[in-house]
């Protein structure tokens, strides 16, 4: 694997009876996308702030780019670059004066021109910042991040808050900064997003990680595998399919197939593709990292909320 | 070169709150609107202070000239509008109808005071006065004043001591306007500090702007000293369109000297500090302007902004002294009207130490990090 350039271990933040981080240790590599994924409250945006050095830490030891967050505070804040929660600019200046504002911070800067083109704002240059939609507001946010042409970007919920067409914008712009090679934190409750972006997944709840890896491989080891479903698939196709996998069931006029192993889908094929046997069509559907919340935690998430049985699980 | 960087943050900062304060017609209408309404409404009440003359309603029912002199004599004071009431007319009706403050009536028979002895009679002259009435007072002492005079004529008794008026300065006569003035500067450079500072503060901290700031390498003290700057500099703006109005509208004698100017630069500082004080203490930009204005309200009127701190009861003269405009009025007093250069250094003095008092406290409760 790739230098490590975030080590966290043993991380712990109590307020008062309440601890919101409950000893945590994770490493973040060189280049990748890093995401914590977990519901409100679930002790993201506390950790990634320790991490930027904007809160204090009750136990534990941080490192970035192996600086100790308490002691190097002045040399972190350079090499890092941070779109906080509910980021705000300034109202009346324009996207392009933002910009230049928050580099003019930093001994090092990157062009103001460079990054609207980056963040694909180019139109929006002099426009105020007051007058941007949620969307565009985000990605000068993620401009100003990258103002100091930082080593790690935190990006605290991007997209939370904004409409599908927007959220994905927003994607496009990350997957921009991946290509650059830039290391990025990532934090969401949007389990797609985490799915789409991310090299690593944390999923967070309660203050712990309760796993951690590739989205692949999450989704392989608590993943409910690959579930066929057939279509109008009549009781001569549900009698073949039965005795293929331990988990056949019909559901309305459909029949569905978990499939304990990948190496079984040409053998269900063969089995339904055969005279006398009748249904409309076949579709396959591979667990996604909401499965595997579902079944960690027994609950889902709607806007970064728990659900569990269609009420709102309160905390 | 850290020096150079810190520096170059600052003016960063405060060029973009210049740019943001030109952009907000609101900001700019009250910087200068605020002090020029203020000039223009005290102005136009109190201007006419030292030449003020207050209205008499007399009723002659004695219709001789020696009454017609008296009257005479009254108007010739200078201070007195005298208006003649038909003998006729019932006085005490008159006096309802109209809203009378002062009336007074002459006895019929008051020419027989005048008289030489032994056909004299005494006589008394009636003055009615409306007691709410602020100028009532005043009337009471020039009638009573114009009879003492005359008894002393008939009493063939002269003048020994008298009495010549001159205004306290040693360069010129000021009027109300003058006294007004530096009071303006006060309590403009109070009212806008504090309430941008207070806003602002809270402003950033709930948008999350700070946290953003605290991201970066701009520290808080550069951040306060920019602003601190742009304060100063919005403070001196108000100082030239109150002087400007002041000289144009009332003309005004007053001098803009080093230790004034001194004293608007401290009190600039010292009210922005006062101002991050009370954001410390404030949850969100909807009560920001009541924090603001809770404290500044009653310091404007405790102060003696608007009033001479002489004409305050004793116990409200002790909460004055507990104030900081106290000693910006009195400084900017003693130094743009009186030419009290000792007295104005020694609130110089004061305001310098109670800015940097401010000034600590609020660097020291302020912070952008989070628990």
């Amino acid at each position: 694997m790739a230098e490590s350039v975030i080590t966290v271990q043993g991380l712990v933040k109590r307020y008062g009876d309440l601890t919101a981080v409950d000893h945590i240790d994770f490493e973040v590599y060189r280049g990748e996308v890093f995401s914590m994924l977990g519901p409100n409250g679930a002790g993201k945006t506390t950790t990634v702030e320790i991490m930027e050095c904007l809160r204090t830490k009750t136990e534990g030891d941080v490192t970035i780019l192996g600086m100790d967050i308490e002691r190097k505070v002045r040399d972190i804040k350079k090499r890092i670059g941070v779109l906080p929660q509910d980021f705000n600019a300034f109202d009346l200046l324009t996207v392009k004066e933002n910009i230049e504002y928050f580099g003019g911070m930093f001994k090092h800067q990157l062009p103001a021109d460079d990054l609207i083109e980056t963040v694909n704002l180019g139109e929006k240059r002099d426009v105020y910042f007051k007058n941007l939609s949620g969307g565009l507001k985000q990605r000068v946010g993620v401009a100003i991040s990258m103002v100091n042409d930082p080593d790690i970007i935190f990006l605290d919920e991007p997209t939370t808050g904004l409409d599908p067409v927007a959220r994905r914008e927003v994607w496009e712009v990350i997957k921009d900064l991946k290509s650059k090679g830039k290391t990025i934190i990532l934090t969401t409750h949007y389990m797609e997003e985490a799915e789409v972006l991310s090299d690593r997944v944390g999923i967070i709840d309660r203050g712990k990680f309760i796993t951690m890896g590739s989205p692949n491989d999450i989704i392989d080891r608590y993943g409910t595998g690959t579930t066929m479903i057939v279509r109008g698939g009549d009781d001569t196709a549900l009698q073949r399919l039965q005795g293929l996998s331990s988990k056949v069931e019909r559901k309305g006029n459909d029949i569905v197939v978990r499939l304990d192993s990948k190496d079984v889908l040409p053998e269900a094929i063969m089995r339904i593709h055969e005279e006398g046997v009748h249904y409309e069509e076949v579709q396959m559907r591979r667990s996604t990292l909401e499965d595997v919340f579902l079944t960690l935690t027994g609950k889902r998430l709607e806007n970064g909320e728990e659900v569990k049985k269609g009420k709102r699980v309160k905390k | 070169m850290t020096g150079r960087l810190m520096s170059s943050k600052v003016m960063i900062n405060l060029i973009a709150q210049i740019k943001m304060f030109f952009r907000s017609p609101g900001s700019v209408f009250w910087t200068v609107a605020f002090p020029v309404l203020l000039i223009l409404l005290f102005g136009a009440i109190f201007s006419g202070t030292g030449s003020t003359k207050y209205s008499l309603y007399v009723q002659d029912l004695d219709g001789s000239p020696i009454s017609e002199e008296f009257v005479d004599a009254l108007n010739s004071t200078g201070v007195l509008i005298i208006n003649k009431v038909d003998p006729g007319i019932d006085s005490d009706q008159y006096i309802k109808d109209n809203s009378i403050a002062s009336f007074l009536t002459i006895p019929q028979g008051f020419s027989s005071s005048f008289l030489p002895e032994p056909e004299r009679q005494n006589s008394t002259l009636l003055l009615r006065i409306d007691n709410s009435s602020s100028s009532s007072g005043t009337v009471a002492t020039i009638v009573n004043a114009a009879s003492q005079s005359i008894n002393l004529e008939l009493a063939g008794g002269s003048i020994v001591v008298s009495t010549a008026i001159l205004g306290i300065s040693n360069t010129a006569q000021y009027n109300f306007i003058d006294f007004f003035l530096p009071g303006v500067i006060g309590l403009t450079a109070m009212t806008s500090t504090v309430n941008w500072m207070v806003g602002l503060q809270t402003r950033y901290r709930q948008n999350g702007i700070f946290k953003k700031l605290a991201t970066t390498p701009i520290t808080q003290m550069d951040w306060l000293v920019s602003l601190i700057l742009w304060q100063i500099a919005t403070v001196f703006m108000s100082v030239v369109i109150i002087l400007a109005v002041g000289i144009l509208a009332f003309d005004v004698h007053l001098t803009l000297d080093p230790i004034s100017i001194g004293i608007i630069v401290l009190s600039s500082a010292l009210f922005s500090a006062m101002g991050l004080i009370i954001a410390r203490f404030v949850k969100d930009e909807e009560t920001a302007g009541a924090a603001a204005g809770a404290i500044t309200f009653p310091m404007m009127f405790l102060a003696g902004s608007f009033f001479p701190l002489e004409s305050m009861p004793p116990y409200l003269a002790a909460i004055a002294k507990a104030m900081p405009l106290t000693y910006v009025n009195n400084g900017l007093r003693d130094s743009m009207i009186y030419a009290n250069t000792a007295g104005a250094i020694n609130n110089l003095l004061i305001v310098a130490m109670l800015t940097v008092v401010f000034m600590v406290v609020g660097a020291a409760i302020s912070t952008w990090k989070q628990e």
